[in-house]
């Protein structure tokens, strides 16, 4: 019985392995303009989902990690892509909702995701990453006109 | 510029900017408008200029605030209670573009149609 149990396992884990998601990082259209402090941060903790400069991991191609790594990044960036940036700087009140969403992130220090801080233990942002972070989103959401 | 023409010239662009602040405000009357009720965007459908930078107006006519937001067009905006904004979009390819309210998932969900 337990054979046959150890043996169900194996053929789903190897069946699970014909469900693939292709690894793309589509071309930046247009970076989000920061201090290089501020960069380095998000880069360090952000940039895996929410831009289009993912290091995708060895765990991408293992399912069923790979259905949760393609689904973080897939709406991570359509959440927040700081790769084309742009596209929100061309509607002033997206841009100043794309930072108040990153300053209640940070509030919050619900990002990056537990899960993610677990396989990636140095993704978690230092003290002093962290307020150059907060800093900068506080200064921008005051410096920015919302075009109600 | 003398103090006297720097006071003149500031109560001349302060005139002047109440003056143009109805006529801005008409002129957004005129846009293609969107107005969120009974949990759905009405018109459903939007069928605009392809090839042709636009505003939206996005109308919230009901009690609870409202996030309209797309993914394909990378817009997300809160729309308060009873409250308007105006959306500022770029000039799209031919296609259909998706929108929804984020904050109501059940609620039904337009598109914007560039010709």
């Amino acid at each position: 019985m337990r054979r046959k149990v150890l043996v169900g396992l194996a053929c789903v884990f190897a069946g699970a392995q014909a469900i693939r998601f292709e690894h793309t990082n589509p071309p930046i259209t247009g970076e989000l303009a920061a201090p290089p402090a501020v960069q380095r941060a998000l880069r360090h903790a952000c940039y895996d989902c929410h831009s289009n400069e993912t290091s995708w991991p060895w765990s991408a191609n293992l399912a069923p990690i790979s259905w949760l790594v393609h689904y973080d990044v897939t709406e991570g960036r359509r959440r927040l892509n700081f790769s084309s940036w742009d596209a929100y700087a061309s509607d002033p009140g997206t841009q100043i909702q794309k930072l108040k969403n990153l300053q209640k992130a940070m509030a919050e220090d619900d990002m990056p995701p537990w899960y993610y801080r677990l396989l990636h233990p140095d993704s978690k942002l230092s003290e002093s990453q962290h307020k150059v972070i907060v800093r900068w989103v506080a200064e921008q959401i005051t410096g920015t006109q919302p075009s109600q | 510029m003398s103090p006297k023409t720097r006071g003149m010239v500031s109560v001349f662009a302060i005139l002047a900017a109440l003056a143009l602040g109805p006529i801005v405000r008409a002129e957004d009357e005129t846009l293609p408008v969107v107005r969120f009720h009974d949990g759905r965007f009405e018109p459903d459908e939007l069928v605009v200029k392809a090839k042709t930078p636009f505003r939206l107006r996005v109308v919230n006519a009901t009690q609870d605030a409202i996030e309209f937001e797309s993914f394909e067009l990378n817009r997300e905006r809160v729309v308060l209670p009873g409250a308007e904004i105006v959306v500022y979009l770029p000039a799209l390819d031919p296609g259909s573009y998706k929108f929804f309210d984020d904050f109501h998932h059940g609620a039904g969900e337009g598109t914007i149609t560039a010709r």
